[in-house]
């Protein structure tokens, strides 16, 4: 901006010295009389000023150029020239190679994930393989459980008919000891009786 | 009669203070041509460093990307939405184009706010961002309207020119007019943002050296993205306006 407004100030100023350089010419010219004076004295102040001002502006314009905003030249196919190479060269280094590997890349991670579907269904079957194997095992071991147990029960119950038996027997091997016993004791009791009686008669009747 | 000198040298010395130096140029003479050096070399930093990071990022692409080849892959994305934003099913071909356009005005922009070009002396003139002259602005523009005559003449063969009378035949001087008005909307679109976002900092640093110009600076890094993006979009846009059937 600064710089437009230094254009600005050169453009504008150089028009003035032109216009004023004429009367400056002519004030070189043969010395005026008074009245004369008097009459350009505008035109001699304005003179004045001009050489003021025309001395640091000539050194100045020359240093602050104007300033080229629309200056085409070789610039223009150089810079076309390089745009093309370097697309060129991003292609080959940048924009294909990569987009071929991510394309590739894609293309693995879709085929990847394709296979995981496909091994789902798989691992499916396998679970319902696995699902059966456990099922076949368990009846076999509720089979052979229930097998255990019923031989178990058997056994027991032929080891309580043994054991039932067994008192069974001793209870009528007792009994019959005690019958006999008590047979015994009759028998025996008898006797006492026979005896006792024969005592008892001998003992009223003294005279028999 | 001393107010005319002394306000030409207040205003030198402000001139030599902020330095602005617009439209001067440090010319190279070759053959008969001449050519703006400073443009040039600023144009060569920028391609080194686009080339450069590219390489560095990209030589050996990985199946996980790590830092460099990450940020470069979320660049090819971007780009290549764009392209199929603006162009369509058909952007393939196009994305080198878009994507050099866009990159190089995008880091161009950057270097004229962030490389500390001033360093560098020039006997001339000084360097800046490449779009900041009008010469490059026009070339990208120019290229964009050979890209797009391109795109249509062999989308349609000779039958792209039917668009001129399109709608009605009526139409056909602003038709015309068109593909002047484009190449000239983009070149002084970009050439203005961003030689105006250098002037206002420099003359803002200039007046005021401390704080002030900052959210300037900021605004000016906003505007050199967006115009990267504006010109890439509308280069897309235009190819793809021009393949697409009126059917």
């Amino acid at each position: 901006m600064a710089t437009a407004m230094m254009a600005a100030a050169t453009t504008s100023c150089s028009p003035r010295r032109a216009l004023l350089k004429p009367v400056a010419s002519s004030s070189s010219a043969p010395p005026p009389r008074p009245r004369s004076l008097l009459k350009h004295l505008p035109g001699l102040v304005a003179t004045a000023a001009a050489a003021a001002a025309a001395s640091p502006l000539p050194a100045l314009a020359a240093q602050i150029e104007k300033a080229k905003l629309f200056d085409f030249d070789l610039t223009l196919p150089a810079i076309t020239i390089e745009f093309l190479l370097l697309m060129v060269a991003l292609d080959k280094l940048y924009f294909s190679p990569l987009g071929n590997f991510m394309d590739e890349r894609d293309a693995k991670i879709r085929a990847e994930l394709g296979g995981v579907k496909d091994a789902s269904e798989e691992v499916r079957q396998l679970e319902e393989q696995a699902q059966a194997i456990l099922k076949a095992a368990r009846a076999e071991i509720a089979a052979a459980l229930n097998k255990m147990k019923k031989e178990t029960t058997k056994e027991l119950e032929a080891k309580l008919d043994e054991g039932r038996q067994r008192v069974e027997a001793e209870l009528v091997e007792a009994l019959s000891t005690l019958e006999a016993q008590k047979e015994e004791a009759v028998k025996a009791l008898d006797a006492q009786i026979a005896s006792l009686s024969e005592e008892i008669v001998k003992k009223v009747l003294p005279s028999a | 009669m001393n107010i005319i000198p002394c306000s030409i040298k207040t205003l030198k010395g402000l001139y030599d203070i902020s330095g602005v130096e617009v439209g001067q140029h440090f010319y190279w003479q070759i053959g008969s041509f001449q050519i703006h050096a400073q443009v040039l070399i600023t144009s060569w930093v920028v391609i080194t460093i686009l080339l450069g990071s590219v390489v560095i990022a990209v030589r050996n692409p990985q199946t996980v990307p790590m830092d460099g080849q990450n940020f470069f892959e979320y660049v090819l994305e971007f780009i290549r939405d764009l392209s199929k934003t603006q162009i369509g099913e058909e952007y393939g071909p196009w994305v080198p184009f878009i994507g050099t356009m866009f990159l190089f005005i995008f880091v161009s922009n950057w270097s004229g706010a962030l490389l500390p070009w001033k360093i560098i002396e020039l006997p001339h003139g000084e360097l800046a961002a490449p779009t900041n002259d009008i010469n490059t602005t026009v070339a990208l523009a120019l290229l964009t309207s050979a890209a797009y005559f391109y795109a249509g003449l062999s989308k349609k063969g000779l039958s792209y020119f039917e668009k001129y009378i399109k709608p009605t035949p009526i139409l056909l001087p602003i038709n015309i007019l068109e593909d002047f008005t484009k190449p000239l909307s983009l070149s002084f679109r970009l050439f203005g943002n961003i030689l105006a976002d250098e002037l206002v900092v420099v003359v803002l640093v200039s007046l005021v050296p401390l704080v002030v110009p900052i959210p300037v600076m900021f605004l000016g890094l906003f505007t050199s993205g967006i115009q990267a993006l504006i010109f890439a979009t509308l280069a897309a846009a235009y190819i793809g306006e021009s393949m697409e059937g009126h059917h």
